[in-house]
């Protein structure tokens, strides 16, 4: 019997060892990073930059994927904020390149009427 | 005789230690050189393209007119550009590596605040200008 409870508890404890080793190995969230994917996906999906600044979205994205890349295989807090920081940044160019293209079509559509 | 056989004794022995110690020299030299772009590969290098580049854009920004329409990212460029060139002095060269990269970022994003804001303008200038001329027309008013 003694034997029997003394198996269970040492499965029990390769249970907690093994999870902990699971949890170790499952990929912790950068808040950054975090940042950076909503901001890039908030442009993305923005019906006013769809095809009114492709290069500048493109971009964005490479700026993430890159930050993606150092924090999966360098873990590089400083280097993944940085890149975080630059991909937020870029987000906004793009934004402001759609406003850009926004109001030079406006002008094209307006030029007509004037004559 | 005695004392051309001791001279040559003596070179002899120069010789000797000569040759033994050579092998010693080349180990070291190898040495040092080994160690030396150990260094080398592992500290990073002036980020001087990044600098430039930086500097580039934030001219480019304050050519169009960045200075007027988007004051806050400019300062914020201008000032990062300073941190990397503080960063550079002081041998900090991946600190003054992400400051530039910043900076190049922040002056393009002034640039393209300001770009977007003069064009905004510009057709709220048309478009008024249009809403009076077309007022005018309906009043009856002719030129």
């Amino acid at each position: 019997m003694i034997m029997k409870l003394k198996r269970w508890r040492a499965m029990a404890v390769m249970l907690a060892v093994g999870s902990c080793f699971l949890v170790g190995c499952a990929p912790v969230s950068n808040p950054a990073l975090e940042r950076a994917r909503s901001a890039y996906e908030r442009v993305r999906r923005d019906p006013e930059v769809a095809g009114r600044a492709a290069v500048a979205l493109d971009k964005t994205r490479l700026t993430l994927e890159q930050a993606e890349r150092v924090w999966a295989e360098q873990k590089d807090v400083t280097e993944v904020e940085h890149l975080a920081y630059l991909t937020e940044k870029r987000a906004e160019i793009a934004l402001a390149t759609a406003k850009r293209r926004l109001a030079a079509d406006e002008i094209q559509q307006l030029k007509p009427q004037r004559d | 005789m005695a004392t051309i056989y001791n001279s040559y004794n003596r070179n002899d022995g120069m010789i000797w230690r000569a040759s033994a110690r050579r092998p010693l020299l080349v180990l070291s030299c190898l040495v040092i050189l080994i160690t030396l772009q150990t260094i080398g590969c592992s500290v990073t290098s002036m980020p001087t393209a990044a600098f430039s580049r930086a500097e580039l854009s934030l001219r480019s920004a304050v050519e169009a007119r960045a200075d007027e329409f988007a004051p806050m990212d400019l300062q914020r460029a201008r000032e990062k550009l300073e941190g990397s060139k503080k960063a550079m002095a002081a041998g900090r060269y991946d600190d003054a590596r992400r400051l530039a990269e910043t900076a190049q970022v922040e002056a393009q994003l002034a640039e393209a605040k300001a770009d977007a804001e003069i064009t905004r303008l510009a057709a709220d200038r048309l478009r008024q200008r249009g809403d009076t001329l077309r007022q005018e027309i309906e009043r009856g008013v002719t030129r």
